[in-house]
């Protein structure tokens, strides 16, 4: 069984303007210990796929028109709500792309992430360490020792400090750690990274990539790297998946696809990054490529 | 056109505090110096909170300096009256990085594109019909056309919508351009085409350009020199290749290994290029 399976996926979204459909039959398999990559243009569906995973998709405007979705054997488009809550932030970790807008500025960064160690250990109770009977006082200590050691292991310093400070008085990278301590404290088994990097310094993004290579070495978790960044995923992906307008293109081992694209789109996406040998003039957008390729 | 940039320093702050205050303020530019030569492609590159953006700032007179100098063509920026000031500032343009909040979503295009033009009108001295005619040349100029005069920034994609930005930035006739990581907000593909449009803009009009960018592939594509930042101090400066090939400093070394290769056999984590 894989960890995760994603078959012919439809979705449409409803909008003013009527019904549009975004995802074309989807298909895609993750196993763990491996870091897959899913690259294409603003729009292209990406994020959307992502939601999908763990049911994030309003259902007042999102439709399923066909397909499934099966993690470690759940039917999630199927499951109840509360079913789906043990999988959200448990799981399946989740990672945005931007972490000022995804951390509650009024909270110290301690108890944002005591509060998601507390509800992890609700459906988990190893999650903290502890037996099903601890009482409140326990669990919360606990939690709050977890939160320290989960800052540590993302490289934050200092972490018995820093644990009672704000996101405001954190760095972007700093914020985009406590992110992911948040994300892994459930101990995912998937990992869903939606443009972790895409706001952070590229001192910064190579500190990420390395964490998140780390865990998957350590855990050997699944990891879905929602990014448009082909540099990071040759970097870090083991497999990856090219998507344009709600369809996946091409599929396979990074080396495979990066080097031996098979799709027009493809390469179209390899020959718009500037490069060392590119002279200037020469660089080619998506538009010429594809309209000569038809 | 030259741009010279001399000994500047710019300091935030201090707070008002007593007479025992140690607060020195905010060192954002330390002694900075740069040479832009006329028609050139000059690139900055740092990380966030670097300076970057006060150095453009203090540039285009927005900020105020602590110490230096800054010479436009050898005029001092900032001994100019607010009058020559005006008349400097329509030859010295800007575009903006976040090209979603730098278009009032309240104007049509036309409007935003025509505002230079009215704010400089002692300069150009166009009816309300040349200016329009004007309006439509620039849009041509950056891959517009003119069904495009009359919508609002929301029915434009990124892309159209930075070139918008660069048809209100050539408006007044400059002869340079300061471009803010013009490319950062946008796909790939798109900054592609917006990387060319630059080209061949500089190329037709004879532009100077300050390019600022924390993508090096990007710096290294569009300039010609480029100097390296890092904390209100400028760590290097030279000819691209030669600073992408012989890196002096550490930090610009650390800056070139950080940056993502999209060649998989390069990743650091991959030891065996098997997998």
């Amino acid at each position: 069984m894989s960890l995760l399976e994603i078959t012919n996926l439809n979705l449409a979204m409803r909008s003013y303007e009527g019904e549009t459909q975004i995802l074309h039959g989807i298909d895609l398999k993750i196993e763990r210990g491996e870091i897959w990559g899913m690259v294409g243009e603003t729009g292209s569906g990406k994020s959307l796929t992502g939601l999908s995973i763990s049911r994030l998709i309003p259902a007042a405007t999102g439709r399923y028109l066909a397909g499934s979705i099966r993690f470690e054997g759940t039917d999630v488009l199927n499951a109840t709500e509360r079913e789906m809550r043990k999988l959200r932030g448990r799981k399946i970790g989740m990672i945005f792309q931007d972490p000022t807008t995804n951390l509650n500025p009024a909270f110290r960064i301690g108890t944002q992430l005591v509060d998601v160690a507390l509800h992890a250990a609700e459906h988990d109770p190893s999650v903290l360490g502890l037996s099903g009977n601890a009482s409140r006082r326990e669990r919360r200590r606990a939690a709050r020792r977890v939160a320290i050691e989960m800052l540590g292991k993302v490289g934050i310093s200092d972490p018995i400090e820093r644990i009672d400070a704000y996101p405001h008085q954190f760095s972007g990278g700093m914020r985009q750690r406590m992110l992911i301590a948040m994300a892994m404290i459930g101990k995912p088994d998937l990992l869903i990274a939606d443009e972790p990097t895409t706001a952070l310094d590229v001192s910064v993004q190579a500190q990420i990539l390395k964490l998140i290579h780390q865990l998957v070495l350590e855990r050997d978790i699944g990891v879905l790297m929602i990014t448009h960044n082909l540099g990071v995923v040759a970097q870090l992906c083991s497999h990856v998946a090219v998507m344009y307008r709600g369809r996946i293109l091409e599929t396979g081992p990074v080396r495979t696809v990066l080097k031996q694209p098979s799709h027009a789109y493809t390469r179209a996406l390899l020959a718009a990054i500037p490069t060392v040998h590119t002279k200037r003039g020469e660089l080619r957008g998506i538009g010429d490529i594809m309209a000569e390729a038809g | 056109m030259s741009l010279d940039i001399l000994n500047v320093t710019k300091i935030f702050g201090p707070a008002r505090g007593g007479i025992l205050s140690r607060d020195e303020g905010f060192r954002a530019l330390d002694d900075v110096n740069l040479h832009v030569p006329k028609g050139s492609s000059f690139g900055l590159v740092g990380e966030s909170g670097s300076g970057k953006t006060t150095l453009t700032r203090c540039i285009l007179r927005l900020e105020n300096l602590t110490r230096g100098r800054v010479l436009y063509e050898g005029t001092d920026i900032h001994g100019l009256t607010p009058r020559d000031l005006r008349r400097l500032r329509a030859r010295l343009q800007i575009v903006f990085q976040d090209p979603y909040a730098s278009l009032n979503p309240r104007m049509t295009i036309h409007d935003i594109v025509a505002e230079p033009l009215l704010i400089h009108r002692d300069l150009f001295r166009l009816s309300a019909r040349q200016r329009s005619e004007r309006v439509l040349e620039l849009l041509e100029q950056v891959g517009l056309r003119s069904e495009h005069l009359f919508r609002y920034p929301h029915e434009f994609s990124g892309g159209q919508r930075q070139r918008i930005g660069i048809a209100r930035a050539l408006a007044s006739r400059p002869d340079f351009l300061i471009l803010d990581e013009p490319t950062s907000a946008l796909d790939v593909s798109v900054q592609a085409d917006v990387l060319n449009l630059l080209h061949r803009l500089q190329q037709e009009l004879g532009l100077t350009y300050f390019f600022i960018s924390h993508d090096l592939g990007v710096i290294r594509y569009i300039c010609d020199e480029v100097a390296v930042i890092y904390r209100g101090k400028l760590v290097e400066q030279g000819p691209v290749a030669e600073i992408f090939d012989r890196p002096r400093s550490d930090y610009t070394r650390m800056l070139l290994a950080a940056m993502p290769d999209p060649d998989p056999d390069k990743s650091p984590f991959r030891q065996s290029p098997t997998v």
